[in-house]
Formats: structure tokens, C-alpha cells, sequence
């Protein structure tokens, strides 16, 4: 249950307040065209959100809308022209003297990279015909025949919207990191002990989230407190397309409740931070043993049977850069190498994809990786029983269930994700709302 | 002499308890007075259990004071490292039950009886191996011996044997079957404490190569490689050791002699007779020790080539790889 009745309108704007700044301080405008205060989740169905008319909402597009934006069909017909345009080149090469041995590479490459689109675009049209000629017979005097018409419309409308989010699929560009596995680390901010047992809560939703979808989480390490809170801990996650999902989640978490450490019953506002770092393959990213400084608890002495110690904590520098990654989480002093080394990793491997990406999301609203780190994205607001994300202006209810990391969880990342899509769609499209 | 400590409301003190043997102190009657505390009177949490007696250990000149009461807190708590356990959890009180054992295991590390003995385990690479005293308790280092051994035996096909003197608990084999599923690995100790330790998918075998060297040989013939993590301290370091060590461990796992080389010459002498051709001998030895047995093996065991020296993770030369050079006197494999 996602939607409840809204509270008075004053106090409503009251408590939104901080959020409202936050959005107009970033002088972000969102889209215009928001004043309709409607939300639609993956085009299926539409809900209105009757909290204030001063609350400003993402808006997803259906793919509906996004189809009949001429930017779009536009893209389509040049991405078919471009095809045409190599594959007539690359046939009549085989009769003609060659051009040149690159560029008929460069177009052959090309053919194989866009024909599943082009596959794809002539399905759709295909479809779409079909369904002209069916609404056709919808008019049809015969009641058996408009009946059937009408169930070939329904499993056409159907197929069309297969064969349109498998284009969109195509086109939209994906990260190179999305296939990977990550490192996730959390970190109290803001808050003291109140902050501390916030970060602990998060921590546990994410396990829960890594459970829901099937994937490992393997813990890496972790700092409680003395009341039972975390100051920080770091775990791998690895499983079908997690890195594309939780990316979404990293920046800043804000608290918003009555301490279980407050005495006068008041109300406080504390922080905690999600980083979320994709560990590269093997294959994709070595690193120059050469460059590390392993140090160990035994480095004094003389070591080996000489010394019987527990100690197997490891820290590893990388020389070049200086960062650091360690690791005392097991009792194996082999294991927490091999755990600071993925950390180690993880963090390499994140600064180098920075470089790569940074300019690519400079204009987005959603951002990932280190500018992203310390964006307020989401409060957690206990009085009120609601989640809301600050990048798309959603409000999710239900902060016991959110916590548990399952369906409501699952349902405000699937709509960072459309959202995102949708701005690389349109930054791709050349459009920038 | 006791203290009062901020957390003082919350133990109280039955006088000296010098004289009272606590039903709740299991340890036997030692050399020194049990000066431990009592068990505290209203329920505690397991932070504060891990708080004071970090403090107890300060006090008592225990080593690693920290890690062994974080250490015994987490083994009675179910948990490896106070790392694996929820915050939550640690901030919960604990059962009278649980707190009477983390008790008892506290005392008996401050008898300095060292932690993996206080806890009958430790973990061993991708294992957790029971410890008991006196079998030597396996160092880090020797996790990085078997990484080499694998590294090697994961190139080879066919059957694989191997042979390891000086087993202790059997980590090395244990740890090398563990990745290695289809290896025959026949282990030997001249103690009867190690044997019992290790569990029987080893053959086990209680010999000791410096006295039963030809028992040992005619139980096997042709193995591929031969591991050991022989006793190879100075005698003369010996009594400089921590007590823990010297109390505890056998000194026959330790003590390799005047140059510290006395089993490793035999571990040598043996090797070239139980190795095929082309098979390798994998030691961990004293930092001192490579350039001598290179120089030892060269002018006795001309047929064991010296291969390699290899540095532990704190760079210091910990490992040596000799390899048995092609002679026609090479056994056929035939295990029995």
C-alpha cells in the first residue's frame, strides 16, 4: 500500500519545506509540465498525488508518450537511414572495387551493431499496421467479427509495447559498469549515536534488499558502536544486475525522528552516507603487485613459529594513488587480504570509471558516483511513516516495510531507474528538458 | 590489588577471592593466585562484557588484550569475529548462562594460556581446525606455503600424491585436500597429540622421520610433492620465546636445533627418496636459513635442485622450493 490520505495542507507544507529547498537551492527546474502533479510508474496506471500544490514530482513518461515524441521517431528513421545507408555499401562493395579496407569495416561493424534495432523498428512497424487494419474491422457490422477484432487489438497492443520497450532497451545507453558486482559502504554522519543506529537500520535493509533479489552479501566489514548502532561497514554484493540497481541508492540519507537515546521527546534530524562501488573482473582492471604496501600485525619480529598471534588484521596502500583499503574480519589473515584486496579494487576501479563517466552525467538530475556522494537523496521520516527520494519527488509510505528492504524498496529503485533511463533517453535524443 | 572501576556498580567484589575456588573459574589450581573478577551481579550486555575485560587483561599483562576478549565474546556468541555480529546483538543483554561462559574462558586466558587454546579453534584459509595443547597452532605465514603448493599441484594431471612431515593439525593437507579433492596426501608426526587432532581422510601415520625414516619410506614411493612446516627455530632462540609459546606449545614443533636445520636436513634426505622425478619439496624455514640449505643441498643432495626462495607477506625470505632432478633411479608410483 503505497498511497494513504494526505495530511492537512499546512502542515504538509510545513514538513516538505526542507525538501523544497533543497530541490529550488539546487536550481533544478523540474519539467514544466509537473503542475499536473501525476505519476506514472512503467505506464501502467496513473495515481495523483493530493498532498500540496507545491510539491514538485518527477515525471516518468509511458511509452506511449515517449513513442509519440517526434524527437524519438525522428532518431528511429536516422538510425534506419544509417543502416541502409551501410549495408547498400558494404553489398555493393562485393561488385565494385573497394573503397577503402577501413571504412568498409567501420560499415560492416556497424550493420551488425544496429540490425537488432533495425529488427526491432520493422517488427513495430509491422505490428502497427496490423493494428490499423484491425481497428478497421472494429467497425464491422458483424458482432463475432468485432469481437475478434477486438481481442487482435488487445494482443497487438500488447506486442507493440514488447517490441517498443526492446527498442528502447537497444538505444538507450547502458554503463560498463552495469553487469558488474559491487562493494557497498555505509557510513554514519551527521547525528552521533542517533545517526549511528540509523546506519545500522540501513545496512540491514540493503541485506534485505541483496535477499530479495537473490544476491550474495558478504560482509566486509563492520564497526558497531556501544549502543548497538554502526559506524561503518562495507559488504560485497554480487548477483544479477545489482550494480544497476543500487547506484541509485548511494548519496545522503536523512533521518527525521525522536531518538531512542532523547529524553525530552524531541525531534531530530541525522545523517548517514551509501557509497556504492562496482568491483571490476579480473580481466577488466589488474593491478601491478608492485604498487602495493600489505601491512600486517606480524611485520615486527622475527615471525613465523616464533610468535603465536590473533592479529590478522591487513591493510593495503596503493602506492601510486594512496588509498587504502583493510580488512580484520576474519580469523584467516589470508581472507582479509583477499577481502581488503577486493575493497581495494573497488575503489581503483571506481575512480578510473569516474573519469569516464563524469562528463556523461554532468546535466542529469540523478547522479552517480562521487558527485552523487553527497547529494541528500532520500528522508526517512518516522513521524510521518514516509520515504521520500528527492530526485524524482516520490513518496513512498510504510517506513516498516521500506526498512525490510523488499517490495516498497523495490518499487522507488525501479522508478530511479525509469527515471534515469528516461534522461539518458532524452540527452541521447538531443532534447534537454 | 583490585581497582575500583567506573563499571563498579555494576560487579561487585566477593573480597579476595584468593582463597574461593569459583565454581565458575574452571581453571585448575596454577602457579599464580586467580585473581580474576567475579561474575558480575545484574546482567550485562556483550560490549560491556568485551569493555572489561579488555581492561582485566591490560591489567594483568595479557597480550593482545583487546583482541582476546573480543575474541571470546564472539566464540561464545556463536560468531567468528565480534565484526560478524549485529549491533544489535551486541548491545542486548546476555543470559546468565553465556556470561558465566565467557567467564570461564577469560580465566583461562589469564593463566596466558594462548587464545586458540581457550577457544579449541582457529581458523586455517578456508578451514576451522580444532586446537588443543600442545599441537602447534599454524602461523599465517603457512597459510601462504599452501597457496604455492597449490598454485603448482593445480598444474599437474593425473593422479596426485603428497606427503607432508610434521602435520601438527593438519592444516597444510587439510587445506590443500580442501581445494584439492582428489589428492592422496599422507601425513606424519612423531606426536601422538597431532595425530588425534586430524581427521581420518588424511592417512595418518605416528612416526618421527629423525628416528623411522625407513618405516616411513616403505609406506610410500613415487609422490609428487613433499610440504612441510618442519621445526626450524634456533635452540638458542628458544628460551626467548612469548610464554604462551614456550608454556604451551610442544617444543618439538619448534625446536630444530643448534642451526635450526636438524629435521630439515632429514626432510631433505627423505625427499630425495620418495619423490618422483620432477617432483618439488616446499619447506617454510627460518629467514636465515635459504642460502643455508642451498649451500647444504648442493654439496649432499646433488639431486635436489634448488629452485627458488620465496619472500612472506612482510618480505622476508620464508620459503623454499627444491626440485628432484631427473635421475634413473626413479621409483615407480606405487601406493599402497
Amino acid at each position: 500500500m503505497v498511497w494513504r490520505s494526505a495530511p492537512s495542507l499546512l502542515q504538509a507544507l510545513k514538513l516538505l519545506e526542507p525538501s523544497l529547498l533543497n530541490i529550488s537551492r539546487k536550481g533544478r527546474l523540474l519539467n514544466g509540465r509537473l503542475q499536473q502533479h501525476v505519476i506514472v510508474f512503467n505506464g501502467l496506471s496513473k495515481r495523483t498525488l493530493h498532498n500540496t500544490a507545491s510539491l514538485r514530482v518527477a515525471k516518468i513518461m509511458s511509452l506511449d508518450e515517449i513513442f509519440a515524441r517526434k524527437s524519438l521517431q525522428d532518431y528511429l528513421k536516422q538510425v534506419e537511414h544509417e543502416y541502409n545507408h551501410c549495408l547498400n555499401a558494404v553489398n555493393t562493395s562485393e561488385l565494385e572495387e573497394y573503397p577503402g579496407e577501413e571504412e568498409q569495416r567501420v560499415k560492416r561493424t556497424k550493420v551488425s551493431l544496429l540490425r537488432p534495432v533495425i529488427q526491432s523498428i520493422t517488427e513495430l512497424r509491422a505490428k502497427e499496421k496490423e493494428m490499423t487494419e484491425t481497428e478497421v474491422l472494429l467497425k464491422d457490422e458483424d458482432q463475432s467479427l468485432r469481437e475478434l477484432a477486438e481481442q487482435e487489438r488487445e494482443a497487438c497492443l500488447k506486442d507493440i509495447k514488447i517490441f517498443r520497450q526492446k527498442i528502447l532497451d537497444l538505444i538507450i545507453p547502458e554503463e560498463d559498469a552495469d553487469l558488474n558486482d559491487l562493494v557497498l559502504e555505509v557510513t554514519a554522519g551527521v547525528g552521533g549515536q542517533e545517526a549511528m543506529l540509523f546506519t545500522a537500520e540501513v545496512f540491514d535493509m540493503y541485506q534485505g534488499f541483496a535477499h530479495y533479489h537473490g544476491w550474495s552479501f558478504d560482509i566486509l566489514e563492520y564497526m558497531s558502536s556501544d549502543l548497538g548502532g554502526l559506524r561503518r561497514a562495507s559488504a560485497s554484493v554480487s548477483g544479477g544486475q545489482c550494480y544497476k540497481k543500487m547506484k541509485f541508492e548511494a548519496g545522503v540519507h536523512r533521518v527525521q525522528r525522536v531518538p531512542k537515546t532523547e529524553k525530552q521527546g524531541r525531534m531530530h534530524t541525522s545523517t548517514m552516507t551509501v557509497a556504492v562501488l562496482p568491483q571490476p573482473t579480473e580481466i577488466s582492471f589488474s593491478i601491478n603487485p608492485k604498487d602495493l604496501k600489505i601491512e600486517t600485525k606480524r611485520a615486527s619480529g622475527a615471525g613465523g613459529q616464533h610468535v603465536n598471534t590473533t592479529d590478522s588484521a591487513v591493510r593495503i596502500v596503493h602506492l601510486p594513488t594512496g588509498v587504502v583499503a583493510e580488512c580484520q574480519q576474519e580469523r584467516s589473515q589470508i581472507k582479509n587480504k583477499e577481502m581488503a584486496m577486493k575493497v581495494l579494487r573497488a575503489k581503483l576501479y571506481s575512480m578510473k570509471l569516474e573519469e569516464e563517466t563524469s562528463k556523461r552525467y554532468q546535466q542529469r538530475k540523478i547522479q552517480v558516483g562521487t558527485k552523487g556522494r553527497s547529494e541528500k537523496i532520500r528522508t526517512y521520516n518516522f513521524s510521518q511513516d514516509r520515504i521520500t527520494d528527492h530526485r524524482i519527488g516520490m513518496t513512498v509510505y510504510d517506513l516498516k516495510n521500506f526498512l525490510l528492504g523488499e517490495e516498497l524498496l523495490e518499487e522507488m529503485n525501479s522508478s530511479l531507474q525509469d527515471f534515469s533511463n528516461q534522461e539518458a533517453l532524452l540527452e541521447l535524443l538531443g532534447e534537454n528538458d | 590489588m583490585w581497582r575500583r572501576r567506573v563499571l563498579s556498580e555494576v560487579f561487585t567484589f566477593m573480597g579476595s577471592c584468593r582463597n574461593k575456588k569459583s565454581q565458575f573459574i574452571g581453571a585448575s589450581s596454577s602457579v599464580r593466585a586467580c585473581s580474576c573478577p567475579a561474575l558480575p551481579v545484574h546482567r550485562i550486555t556483550a560490549l560491556q562484557a568485551v569493555n572489561s575485560w579488555s581492561q582485566h587483561f591490560q591489567e594483568k599483562g595479557v597480550s593482545e588484550p583487546d583482541l582476546s576478549s573480543r575474541y571470546i565474546t564472539a566464540h561464545v556468541l556463536g560468531a567468528k569475529t565480534i565484526e560478524g555480529i549485529k549491533a544489535e546483538t551486541l548491545s542486548r543483554l546476555l543470559s546468565p548462562e553465556k556470561t558465566q561462559q565467557i567467564w570461564k574462558l577469560c580465566a583461562k586466558r589469564l593463566t596466558g594460556m594462548p587464545l586458540q587454546y581457550v577457544i579449541e579453534e582457529w581458523d586455517f584459509r578456508d578451514l576451522t581446525l580444532k586446537m588443543r595443547p600442545p599441537v602447534f597452532i599454524p602461523r599465517p605465514e603457512t597459510e601462504e606455503l599452501v597457496e604455492f603448493v597449490l598454485s603448482d599441484l593445480k598444474e599437474k594431471t593425473g593422479s596426485l600424491s603428497i606427503l607432508e612431515v610434521g602435520c601438527g593439525s593438519g592444516a597444510i593437507s587439510l587445506s590443500l585436500l580442501k581445494s584439492l579433492p582428489w589428492l592422496r596426501a599422507l601425513v606424519f608426526d612423531q606426536s601422538e597429540d597431532a595425530i588425534t587432532l586430524t581427521k581420518t581422510m588424511l592417512q595418518l601415520y605416528h612416526l618421527d622421520i629423525l628416528k623411522e625414516e625407513e618405516a616411513i619410506l616403505s609406506l610410500c614411493n613415487g609422490v609428487q610433492a613433499l610440504v612441510s612446516n618442519p621445526p626450524y627455530l634456533y635452540t638458542e632462540d628458544m628460551a626467548s620465546l612469548q610464554p604462551e609459546v614456550l608454556r604451551y606449545e610442544d617444543p618439538a614443533a619448534l625446536d630444530g636445533g643448534t642451526d635450526g636445520l636438524v629435521v630439515i636436513r632429514q626432510v631433505l634426505n627423505l625427499a630425495s627418496k620418495v619423490l618422483q622425478n620432477h617432483g618439488r619439496v616446499y619447506l617454510e624455514v627460518d629467514p636465515r636459513h635459504p642460502p643455508l640449505i642451498q649451500q647444504w643441498a648442493e654439496s649432499h643432495r646433488e639431486e635436489m635442485h634448488y629452485v627458488e626462495t620465496k619472500l612472506d607477506f612482510n618480505n622476508r625470505p620464508r620459503f623454499c622450493i627444491l626440485q628432484k632432478a631427473e635421475t634413473n633411479k626413479d621409483r615407480k608410483q606405487d601406493l599402497d
